[in-house]
């Protein structure tokens, strides 16, 4: 199977603070769900920001190829433009910015970039409603400004809905199983798996095994001290649930 | 004897045209005693508390003059007619079009007129109500509404008889290349209903300079867009007087793009009880433009309601200056008083000044007042980016948002909401990031 990202000895530090990623190897192949998981502090977020290309990071080490690119090269709205997806583990709101109006504009960046004809008016929102019947969701949040007002489950909703829209080649899940309760996270769940596709890759990152028993992983990562420590199949969740991350802590 | 004060280079327009027009002798006598004001006044200073903030040093240095002789009416090589169709409303209105301060009429479209309308260019009022233009007519005036006083060749005067609605708006634009000294005089009987949308475009270094007298009977309510989109090089200078009965309401919307140097004071009397005043708008700057927005709120009446929301967009080496005040009579019980600024600073050169104040006389009363001054949101940039939007969009969408707000907010009608949206629109594609 062809490597989609390929992270090899990736280093980074928050700007002017603390080195968070130690050395990072990892590849996920298209069609892939792959897990990482690991304690509070591990750098499960600062991987994540990275990827997508946050201000307030220096890579100091280590190259990610995504689909054969320096990604890191890449601006993070060019990023996007290419396929990479975050869904935020704290979505942005943005009063003023209707969701339509800025799922349209960040669609047809997309499509803009690839050569492909924007979508008018009427295309777009046949594209909003064929989603939203795919991921049983309502209509009411497409009204309202970007994330204002959204409960969590809400918020979490969206990063999946703007996800189906905006088809990633890469989707990385930032916690978005965190702050949901449990009603909500089947309905994300859901969402995520009928987003699952032969062409597309999906990372998650998450602090609790909970999230694996809804989206089951190919491969699942302990993320510690800033490097992987550990990889298993889907089973290895299962294990890491038993006997927590503390044995964890002597390998790395 | 020689006269050196700050009305000297005003003196020979002035002479030229008391020897021109045909008056009444009461408004030469008016004309006389305001020049002389302004000549005892002179142009006001930065050591005077309410234009502390503003720089008249391009204004003062140079003050553009009316072009003499003065053509005659309809004789005028205005603008092209379809130079102002971006500016036009989209939907049928009364259109008077002022070209230097005079009325324009072969750019203008009046229409039929309802009974109980009075709509007319200030010349004409004066030879057919003399006495309509007569009231309007303050004393002690400040120094730049004195100057428009002494020196007006035109306008526009619109009154409306006891509970007339008038449907179709009005649209007045102001187009200046050389100065204009224009008035608008709006008179609304108790419970008549009227819209007004200004516009004061032009071309190069010209100065508008002007006056608007507005009272509003019992229950009356006016409706007032203004749009201030003069040429960069351009001063822009404007004192709106309004008095408010009982139940009365003036709600306005201004937008502020245009001029080297603006300046527009708002100064309403809630004299009746009940009366309601709504003021929502932005000053949207780039370059080296400076803007200042004075309002005052002066709360007379019982259980008066005084709303101003303000944005402020500053980009380049812009200045933006906010000063708002509600003063509140002993007499004002029941004052319910809102006051809201909030700035934008888009580049590390930019600057705002910005002072809302309360002076509170009564004792029941509520009011606020907040101003903030702040830079785009760094997060919410990145979530626009972390979609594919590139920096220059998501700072737009951002800045857009920001400022959108101030004419959502301020409820206009369709019509003159879309007006004022495609102008800031138009703002936002011509330049500041």
């Amino acid at each position: 199977m062809s490597k989609l990202l390929e992270i090899r000895g990736l280093r980074a530090r928050i700007a002017n603070g603390r080195e968070v990623l130690k050395g990072i190897d990892l590849d996920v192949a298209a069609g892939e769900v792959h897990a990482i998981m690991g304690p509070n502090g591990a750098g499960k977020s600062t991987l994540s920001s990275v990827l997508a290309g946050k201000p307030g990071y220096e890579v100091t080490g280590g190259t990610v190829r995504y689909l054969g690119q320096d990604l890191l090269a890449m601006p993070a709205d060019e990023r996007a433009r290419e396929g990479v997806f975050l869904a935020f583990q704290y979505p942005v709101e943005i009063p003023g910015v209707n969701n339509m109006y800025f799922l349209r504009a960040a669609l047809n960046a997309g499509r803009r970039q690839r050569g492909q004809a924007e979508l008018d008016a009427q295309q777009f929102l046949k594209a909003v409603r064929d989603r939203l019947k795919l991921l049983d969701i309502g209509d009411d949040l497409l009204r309202r400004a970007v994330n204002v007002g959204f409960s969590g489950g809400e918020k979490k909703r969206n990063e999946i809905f703007q996800m189906a829209m905006l088809e990633p080649k890469l989707a990385i899940l930032d916690e978005t199983d965190s702050g949901l309760d449990i009603d909500a996270l089947r309905a994300v769940s859901d969402g995520v798996n009928r987003l699952r596709d032969p062409a597309r890759a999906i990372v998650m990152i998450t602090h609790y095994q909970r999230l694996l028993d809804y989206i089951v992983p190919d491969r699942v990562h302990v993320l510690a001290d800033g490097r992987i420590v550990a990889s298993g199949d889907k089973t290895f969740a299962a294990e890491l649930e038993r006997t927590g991350y503390a044995y964890l802590g002597d390998a790395a | 004897m020689l006269m050196t004060d700050d009305s000297a280079p005003f003196r020979d327009t002035f002479d030229q045209l008391l020897a021109t027009v045909a008056e009444p002798a009461w408004l030469t006598t008016r004309r006389r005693a305001e020049m002389d004001r302004f000549a005892l006044l002179g142009f006001p200073t930065r050591r005077q508390e309410a234009w502390r903030f503003t720089d008249l040093e391009p204004l003062i240095a140079a003050p553009p003059l009316p072009a003499h002789p003065l053509p005659a009416a309809g004789g005028d090589d205005g603008p092209a007619p379809a130079s102002l169709a971006p500016w036009l409303l989209p939907v049928p209105t009364h259109r008077l079009v002022l070209v230097d301060g005079r009325f324009a009429p072969a750019l203008s479209a009046g229409g039929a007129l309802p009974a109980g309308v009075w709509l007319a260019s200030a010349a004409e009022t004066l030879r057919r109500r003399p006495d309509m233009l007569e009231r309007a007519f303050g004393e002690g005036e400040e120094a730049f509404a004195a100057l428009n006083a002494a020196l007006f060749t035109d306008g526009v005067v619109l009154a409306l008889e006891p509970g007339v609605v008038l449907e179709t708006p009005v649209e007045i634009i102001h187009h200046t290349r050389s100065a204009a000294h224009a008035r608008l005089h709006i008179a609304l009987g108790a419970g008549a209903q009227a819209m007004v949308v200004e516009t004061a475009i032009g071309t190069g270094t010209g100065w508008s300079n002007t006056v608007g007298v507005i009272t509003l009977g019992a229950g009356a309510t006016l409706t007032h867009l203004h749009i201030q989109a003069e040429d960069p090089a351009a001063c822009h200078t404007t004192a709106v007087r309004a008095v408010l009965a009982d139940q009365a309401r003036y709600e306005t919307c201004t937008l502020i793009t245009g001029g080297r140097l603006s300046r527009r004071d708002v100064a309403v009397t809630l004299a009746g009880d009940g009366a309601q005043f709504r003021l929502h708008g932005a000053y949207l700057l780039d370059g080296g433009q400076e803007a200042t927005l004075s309002v005052r709120a002066n709360h007379l009446g019982l259980g008066c309601r005084t709303e101003e929301v303000v944005k402020g967009v500053l980009a380049g080496a812009s200045h933006g200056v906010f000063l708002g005040t509600v003063a509140v009579a002993p007499s004002a019980d029941g004052t319910d008083a809102r006051q809201l600024n909030r700035n934008l600073l888009l580049s590390p050169q930019a600057r705002v000044d910005t002072k809302p104040e309360l002076e509170i006389l009564a004792d029941d009363v509520k009011c606020s007042h907040g101003a903030t001054v702040g830079s785009l949101d760094e997060a919410s940039l990145f979530y626009l980016q972390a979609r594919g939007i590139d920096p220059d969009a998501a700072r737009r969408m951002l800045v857009e948002a920001f400022a959108v707000d101030a004419i959502d907010a301020a409820g206009l009608p369709d019509a003159l909401a879309a007006l004022a949206r495609r102008h800031l629109r138009r703002w936002l594609d011509g330049g500041a990031s």
